[in-house]
């Protein structure tokens, strides 16, 4: 995918250079790195994550059948290769021989099998079966009418087949998410539900310690088939405060750490600290979000330019988040394949937005009912809507600002509950359906993604093409044309693209940071690559 | 006295009872779902309801509690929703951190804010009293996660004389700034109790009548004096113990301290009402047996007070 090479390629020069890897020497073997996480993993069994930080976590103890590489291609993991079959139906997976359990067992096809079963079995109350439920026969496994998923093929200890119900070009996307990471089956069935503490992965590292709240500790596998880490171990430390994390760092008691809100340009001005700042965009977009369901909303494009218009991005991006972010014109992301630069999107004009206010019928803002702007509770979040309400005060609308934590905020989202909210959305894979489809198709509406409850048939019908598609091109073009419907019909008040920016300290070599690594949880980013150059 | 305690033992049960119904009435009234909360930004409704279904939080609220009870009784807290883990397991091995910390600060808050207090009390008004009061008072008053941070910054970034965070494997050294952060409000109180309670006693005719005997006056305070002055103090110690063991949110966040306070915290967040209602359980009989700690000491030290009288 050369549509990823420059993007991808700048970070990682940026990054070198930043580093002086450019000029490294030969990659060295042992130390520890110590990492920092915000929370302790909620759970290492790759059947029940659902966040960032077990991911982080559970990426150097697992492998999947296929990986991201640097340019965020899919590439082979456990799998040398694969087909597909002409109905686009059916991928066969050629496994590599020799892969091996931490435990020493051989990792093979019917142990995938059995991964799969276990984390569509009901019995399993697995989160994300929803990443793996496209088998044929998997609806009916779920619902104990098949003793096994049809679609899943054992053809030899060396070879796995899967049969799609339909034809779904991300289906190799999705086989790269933890859910889908192998476990051996026998030490699942043995730890039971305890297998969340005590994983047994095939990968670079494993388990040695876990003080919940306190402490991870992972070895390096000698016997990783890939050949064993550079690093002797990881040390993740669960710290929760960002200022502790940065007084961390600057005790060099760790490798990297994030930045704390308010504290960027201090960082950025900061002789010592400034050299070890490396900043990057990532696949992620802020915006709010209307209700598209409730009046005044909807039907009433007008009132929704109006307020987009009303906006100032670069006073969000520049003040609020001291330049860390990129004002954002549209749904997607610039780093994302189909990004689309000409894209115009609303700029700041109070002018236009007070004549939309008229022809919205609510000149003035007069007449509007009681606006409330609901975000969870945060402190970014909240210095966003305070902007964003002093903004739309100068144009006579008057809102008023809802913070609550987030298990009760996104149900009452979930519920159709706003009428305007706050929502970020970083990419589970690099395609332009994770932000589209996801994020704006009419079957997706609720909890699925689609909170602003956004309906269009022509942006179903653009969405349902491009997805099925199978040529890039007609792909993108399609998905461009949908997203400049909807940036049209805006759903959304499109605020700022995300960007990563993090403090790495000066022997850190051999990273490979991409958009899809978001601050601290540096995801996707392999460890096994990483060195210390000490 | 055993009948005092048995008896007191025996309250426990009704309090533990309300506990759990106020618990489980607050969870179902509450904004929030934890199934939900577990899935992230976005989540399946029919993988959510089928979750729902598993874990029994579909059924009516006095199914749910009846069937709570019914584990509660043979000792099963549940499980984590979140986590998968035994409840009694994640508190079980946050316990040491917590005691570690509680009995830290404690003996920070006891040594300092008695000795600060009988200092202030035995000078009345002089700079000592003032001094003391002032110390006191910026204890109590100053917010908890300013005075982690300052610590954080002075002792461990600037003169890094202490680890700045983590639990550091039960090393003593780690223990310091957490310790004297959460200390630090508690010495405040007992500080202030203790001078208040002090000057009362000091002013009794039974010390002038101890002072005109001819004893000295260190022996007068610490014979008489002090012990009569104790009974407040200690009601303050027993209930700040008891703050300290139920948790310290705010100190464990900032130090990184893997206590139980922490815990709780997040399991609120998340809605995780197995672990909050266990949390919840552990701290009730905490408050009690501290409450009931502290009646035991009165009697040691008020030889009037006699709990099997009032039977």
């Amino acid at each position: 995918m050369t549509r990823f090479t420059a993007i991808v390629l700048s970070v990682g020069v940026l990054w070198m250079a930043a580093t002086g890897s450019l000029w490294a020497a030969e990659p060295r073997y042992g130390g520890t790195y110590r990492f920092p996480l915000s929370t302790d993993p909620p759970t290492l069994d790759p059947a029940h994550i659902t966040d960032t930080t077990s991911h982080t976590v559970a990426s150097e103890i697992f492998n999947g059948l296929v990986q991201y590489d640097d340019k965020l291609n899919i590439v082979p993991d456990i799998a040398e290769r694969w087909d597909l079959s002409p109905d686009k139906r059916t991928y066969t997976f050629y496994l590599k021989k020799g892969v091996k359990f931490h435990h020493g067992r051989e990792c093979t096809a019917a142990d995938f099998r059995d991964t799969f079963e276990r984390v569509l079995h009901p019995s399993t109350r697995s989160p994300r079966t929803g990443f793996i439920d496209r088998l044929q026969g998997a609806k009916a496994y779920m619902q104990g009418q098949a003793p096994r998923v049809e679609g899943i093929t054992v053809v030899d200890p060396y070879t796995l087949r899967l049969t799609l119900e339909q034809p779904f070009s991300l289906f190799l996307h999705l086989l790269t998410y933890s859910s889908n990471y192998v476990i051996p089956k026998d030490i699942a069935d043995q730890r039971g539900r305890d297998f969340t503490s005590h994983p047994v992965g095939t990968g670079p590292f494993r388990l040695v310690r876990w003080q919940h709240d306190d402490h991870i500790v992972l070895e390096a596998n000698p016997d990783y088939f890939k050949g064993r880490p550079y690093l002797d171990r990881l040390h993740y430390r669960i710290l929760p405060e960002e200022v502790t994390r940065l007084e961390e760092f600057k005790a060099g008691n760790l490798e990297h750490t994030d930045i704390p809100s308010g504290q960027f340009l201090s960082v950025k001005h900061d002789p010592e600290l400034a050299p070890r700042l490396v900043s990057y965009p990532i696949l992620g977009t802020y915006a709010i979000r209307f209700n598209m369901e409730k009046p005044p909303f909807k039907d009433n494009k007008a009132l929704r330019h109006a307020l987009n218009y009303a906006i100032d991005r670069r006073a969000i991006s520049d003040v609020i988040l001291e330049g860390r972010v990129y004002p954002a014109k549209g749904v997607l992301p610039p780093t994302m394949p189909g990004y689309n630069p000409d894209l115009e999107g609303y700029t700041y004009d109070p002018d236009k937005a007070k004549q939309l206010l008229i022809e919205a019928s609510y000149p003035g803002g007069q007449h509007l009912p009681p606006l409330d702007l609901y975000f969870n509770t945060n402190d970014t979040h909240q210095k966003i809507a305070e902007l964003v309400q002093a903004q739309l005060l100068e144009l006579g609308i008057r809102i008023g600002l809802r913070s609550l934590d987030w298990a009760a905020y996104i149900k009452l989202v979930d519920d159709g509950g706003t009428l305007l909210h706050r929502m970020g959305w970083i990419a589970d894979y690099p395609d332009p359906e994770n932000f589209l489809t996801v994020l704006h198709h009419s079957r997706n509406v609720g909890p699925a993604g689609n909170s602003a409850r956004y309906r269009n048939p022509k942006v179903d019908a653009l969405l349902d093409q491009a997805d099925a598609g199978e040529v890039w091109e007609e792909r993108k073009r399609l998905y461009q044309e949908a997203e400049r419907l909807i940036v049209e019909d805006a759903p959304w008040i499109y605020l700022y693209y995300y960007s990563a920016n993090m403090l790495f300290q000066p022997s850190v070599r051999g990273l490979q940071l991409t958009g899809m690594d978001a601050e601290l949880t540096i995801g996707p980013q392999p460890m096994a690559l990483v060195w210390l150059a000490r | 006295m055993l009948a005092f305690v048995i008896r007191r033992l025996l309250t426990l049960m009704p309090v533990l009872v309300g506990v759990t119904l106020v618990i489980f009435s607050l969870s179902y009234i509450s904004l929030g779902d934890p199934v939900r909360a577990m899935m992230g930004q976005r989540g399946d409704p029919e993988i959510i309801a089928q979750i729902r279904r598993d874990y029994g939080l579909d059924q009516p609220l006095h199914v749910q509690y009846a069937r709570y009870i019914g584990r509660l009784l043979q000792g099963d807290l549940g499980r984590s929703y979140r986590q998968h883990r035994r409840v009694t397991d994640l508190m079980w091995e946050r316990l040491p951190a917590t005691l570690r910390l509680a009995a830290a600060a404690m003996l920070i808050a006891v040594v300092f804010g008695c000795t600060a207090g009988i200092l202030a009390a035995i000078k009345p008004n002089s700079w000592i009293d003032r001094l003391v009061m002032v110390l006191a008072l910026l204890g109590i008053s100053t917010p908890v996660f300013w005075s982690a941070m300052m610590l954080i910054l002075l002792f461990g970034s600037v003169l890094r004389w202490f680890p700045i965070s983590g639990y550091g494997s039960g090393h003593v050294w780690y223990l310091i700034l957490p310790a004297v952060t959460l200390g630090a409000l508690q010495t405040g109180y007992i500080a202030r109790m203790t001078r208040s309670s002090l000057l009362d006693v000091l002013r009794q005719d039974y010390m002038q009548t101890a002072r005109a005997k001819g004893l000295r006056d260190t022996i007068v305070l610490c014979k008489h004096g002090l012990k009569n002055a104790a009974i407040p103090v200690v009601t303050v110690i027993g209930i700040s113990f008891a703050d300290l063991l139920t948790g310290a949110p705010l100190t464990e966040t900032i130090f990184a301290w893997p206590g139980i306070g922490r815990l709780m915290v997040n399991a609120v967040a998340n809605r995780d009402f197995p672990v909050v209602m266990g949390c919840t359980l552990v701290f009730a009989l905490v408050y009690v047996l501290a409450n009931l700690g502290v009646d035991l000491l009165y009697a040691y030290l008020d030889p009037r007070i006699r709990y099997d009288q009032e039977d």
